[in-house]
């Protein structure tokens, strides 16, 4: 814009500098490059289906080994309750009072004093005292004495039967034999009562 | 190009259309999808969270484990058990009930009757009916196999934790016992924060309710936190023999009731407090009274008679104001004011030494020595011996005993004091008293508990807080432990049926009054005890044995002693303590 002299010929470089730019385009070839989609297709279902079946096995692994931990933990309560039960068992046998009630029956009796035995000179020091049966200790409270109409005397009933001859021999001799003692247990059993 | 696409559009319809309608089609789904959520979160959001969660939510309380409590050798006195309740669900089960029942009691060792009650439903429309409780889990776990198999249904368990004394009555008075749910006595009371723990809980999915964990979902674990174990002092074989022993006599003597300690010398434990009579802590509601569920060694006060003399003899001898050989003369009575203090036994005028006074156990000769101190010197040398004051070793209802203030007490009352009436204690605090005349004059406080533990008052207690006080000086309690071997003496003592064969043994009788707390005044009943040591020159072991209100006539010598006699030969056994062969005391007990 400096001089209009110099416009025209600027327009006309102008002009020719776009034909010769268009001049230049040109299409480019439509290039079908055709990837091959098969292996695509297959790898993304093979991807798919493997993740799904996957999945599935591993959940199923999970449920297994939760149905296992749940028996598995059933299994470990039931042992620990059998363990209980049996310390249980043991305490009551370690009890004292059983213990004792056992060894009294066996006739064993708590000393009243100690004697200690010394092995490698072979003397005892204490005095030795004797352990009798009036030193062992009462484990159980003595039963209490019932009045008499609490504990009646037993009724006996006289079964009338009519044995052979040869029966009838020997259940005489036999009452013979037996009667008194028979008499003496029934009434003992009866003041125990 | 633009023909193709109008050829498609075409085909498809007008695209506007189309897309006004799927405009639409949207607008309406979200729309549904919003009015639901305005339902779901806005008008009640809480149910349906907790209907969700409580689909295939299973949870679960962990019951926490109660501590055992132990006895000195780890051995448990009273231990807790996994068990069961069996319940049963009254609307599945009335049809049945008979059938039900008859399988359940065979198999339970139930009453039947109980047993169809329960089946039947006690109320109209019941679910919920415990058929047995605290049922060991194997053998629950037994049942419920045996009624599903026998095709029966509503019955189910819940867990159930079983608290067993597996001794019974042993140490019962100690231990106490459990309600339904919560500890009603004893240390299971007192130390429950401790033996207690903490529940835990656990949640999970679950699938239906059949308790198998869905993987991967929620679930949290709060583990439960077991009770920690209570250990004690206490021998239980050795508790057990206490308990027998005094309970004989106790029946021989028809008292109306007993106690006895035994007490290790030098450490202040207690290795056995029995109490007679007792009760088993697994069935304490059959217990004969409900006095008996408690310490009566601990809570009952009584006056403990001349076994007191021996701690005014040690002070005496401390103070510097007798001595074992001191002569006194003892007239037949002691007119003192407006009382006349007599002898147990009728006399004239003897002359006996204090080892005399002692071992005859003469209240006029201990008068007359307690001249030397006034009331206020023979208090503080009470106290210091732990009389009027709670040992605090973690029993429940300890009392404190009566002693009167010295500023307070007449001269009449300090005369009753120095032969031990007119005062009261109980069993622990005197047990303490007389070993500490064992101890070498030291006195060791008493504890029930190994290492500590923490009542629920807040006092710490146990062996490792046991304080030791010098009370007496060595001399003195040397001296009245030679003056104590004269009471067991056959000839010159009044308890020789407290000796132990080949053993030195001190020890001393009482034969106190007892009051009636009713009228405020004795009754006439007696509480007879005997407290000592063994061996006499060494002592290991303190056993105090009292015997209340004992219906046959006898004396501390003759009814107690024996008691002490077969406690202390046991203890010394089961301890093998050798005897020391010392000699006997050769105190003069006249002049």
């Amino acid at each position: 814009m400096s001089s209009p002299a110099l416009q025209p010929r600027t327009r006309v470089t102008r002009i020719a500098q776009e034909a010769v730019d268009r001049a230049r385009l040109t299409v480019v070839p439509r290039v079908r490059t055709r990837a091959p989609r098969v292996p695509f297709v297959t790898l993304v279902s093979l991807v798919l289906v493997g993740g799904i079946v996957g999945l599935l096995l591993f959940n199923t692994s999970m449920q297994q080994a939760s149905f296992t931990a749940s028996s598995l933990e059933t299994q470990a309560d039931t042992l620990a309750a059998r363990e209980q039960t049996l310390r249980m068992e043991l305490d009551e046998l370690r009890d004292p009072q059983r213990v004792a009630t056992q060894a009294q029956q066996m006739g064993m009796v708590i000393p009243s004093a100690p004697v200690f035995l010394d092995l490698e000179s072979g003397t005892t020091s204490g005095v030795p005292t004797p352990a009798t049966r009036e030193n062992a200790i009462q484990l159980q409270p003595p039963a209490p004495i019932k009045p008499a109409n609490l504990a009646p005397a037993p009724i006996v009933v006289e079964v009338p039967a009519v044995p052979t001859v040869e029966e009838q021999a020997a259940a005489t001799a036999a009452e013979q034999a037996t009667g008194a003692q028979d008499g003496r247990t029934k009434q003992r059993k009866n003041r125990n009562r | 190009m633009p023909s193709t696409r109008t050829r498609r559009g075409a085909s498809r319809g007008a695209p506007m259309l189309r897309l006004r309608i799927g405009f639409v089609v949207i607008a309406m789904v979200l729309s549904f999808f919003g009015a639901r959520l305005v339902q779901l979160q806005g008008v009640d959001p809480q149910s349906y969270a907790l209907r969700a969660a409580a689909e295939g939510a299973a949870r679960v309380t962990l019951p926490a484990e109660r501590g055992d409590i132990l006895d000195r050798n780890g051995v448990p006195l009273a231990d807790s058990v996994k068990g069961k309740m069996v319940i049963a669900d009254p609307a599945l089960t009335a049809d049945s009930a008979p059938e039900l029942a008859r399988l359940l009691s065979e198999l339970l060792s139930i009453d039947y009757f109980k047993a169809l009650t329960a089946l039947e439903g006690r109320n109209e429309g019941s679910r919920y009916e415990y058929v047995a409780r605290r049922v060991p889990s194997t053998l629950a776990g037994d049942t419920l196999a045996a009624v599903e198999d026998a095709g029966f249904e509503g019955i189910r368990l819940e867990d159930d934790p079983i608290r067993a004394y597996p001794a019974g009555d042993v140490a019962a008075n100690l231990l106490g016992y459990m309600g339904t749910d919560e500890p009603l006595g004893g240390f299971e009371r007192t130390f429950d924060e401790q033996l207690a723990g903490v529940d835990g809980e656990a949640t999970w999915q679950s699938n239906s309710g059949k308790g198998v964990r869905i993987p991967l979902r929620e679930s949290t674990l709060k583990a439960a936190r077991n009770g920690e174990a209570l250990r004690t002092t206490i021998d239980r074989d050795l508790q057990w023999f206490t308990q027998k022993v005094l309970a004989q006599s106790v029946r021989q003597y028809r008292a109306e009731s007993g106690s006895a300690v035994v007490m290790d010398t030098r450490t202040g434990e207690i290795l056995a407090l029995a109490d007679v009579p007792t009760f088993d802590a697994n069935e304490p509601t059959e217990a004969a009274s409900p006095d008996d569920l408690g310490s009566r060694a601990m809570s009952d006060t009584y006056e403990p008679g001349s076994v007191a003399k021996v701690l005014t003899a040690a002070s005496l001898i401390d103070a510097g104001k007798a001595f074992p050989r001191q002569r006194f003369k003892v007239p037949p009575n002691l007119a003192r004011q407006d009382r006349v203090i007599g002898d147990w036994f009728d006399h004239g005028n003897i002359r006996l030494t204090l080892a005399g006074i002692i071992a005859k156990s003469s209240n006029i000769g201990t008068v007359l020595a307690a001249d030397a101190f006034t009331p206020v010197q023979l208090v503080d040398y009470l106290n210091r011996f732990g009389l009027g004051q709670r040992t605090n070793i973690g029993v429940r209802g300890e009392t404190a005993g009566i002693l009167t203030p010295g500023e307070a007490m007449t001269s009449q009352t300090k005369d009753r004091v120095a032969f031990g009436q007119s005062l009261s204690v109980n069993v622990v605090q005197m047990a303490a008293a007389v070993n500490t005349i064992a101890n070498g004059g030291v006195r060791v406080s008493p504890s029930v508990v190994s290492g500590t533990a923490v009542t629920d008052d807040g006092v710490t207690v146990g062996t490792d807080v046991a304080t030791r006080t010098r009370v007496v000086s060595k001399q003195a309690a040397r001296g009245t432990a030679k003056m104590m071997e004269k009471v067991v003496d056959p000839e010159d003592g009044v308890a020789p049926r407290a000796q132990v064969p080949g053993y030195l043994v001190a020890g001393k009788t009482g034969t106190a009054q007892r009051v009636d707390g009713d009228c405020g005044c004795y009754d006439g009943s007696t509480s007879v005890s005997f407290g000592g040591f063994a061996p006499a020159d060494d002592a290991r072991f303190t056993v105090y044995v009292v015997v209340h209100a004992p219906s046959v006539d006898g004396g501390g010598g003759s009814i107690a002693g024996p008691v002490f006699s077969r406690i202390m030969g046991y203890v010394l056994g089961r301890y093998g303590v050798e005897p020391t062969g010392g000699t006997p005391s050769r105190l003069p007990v006249e002049w």
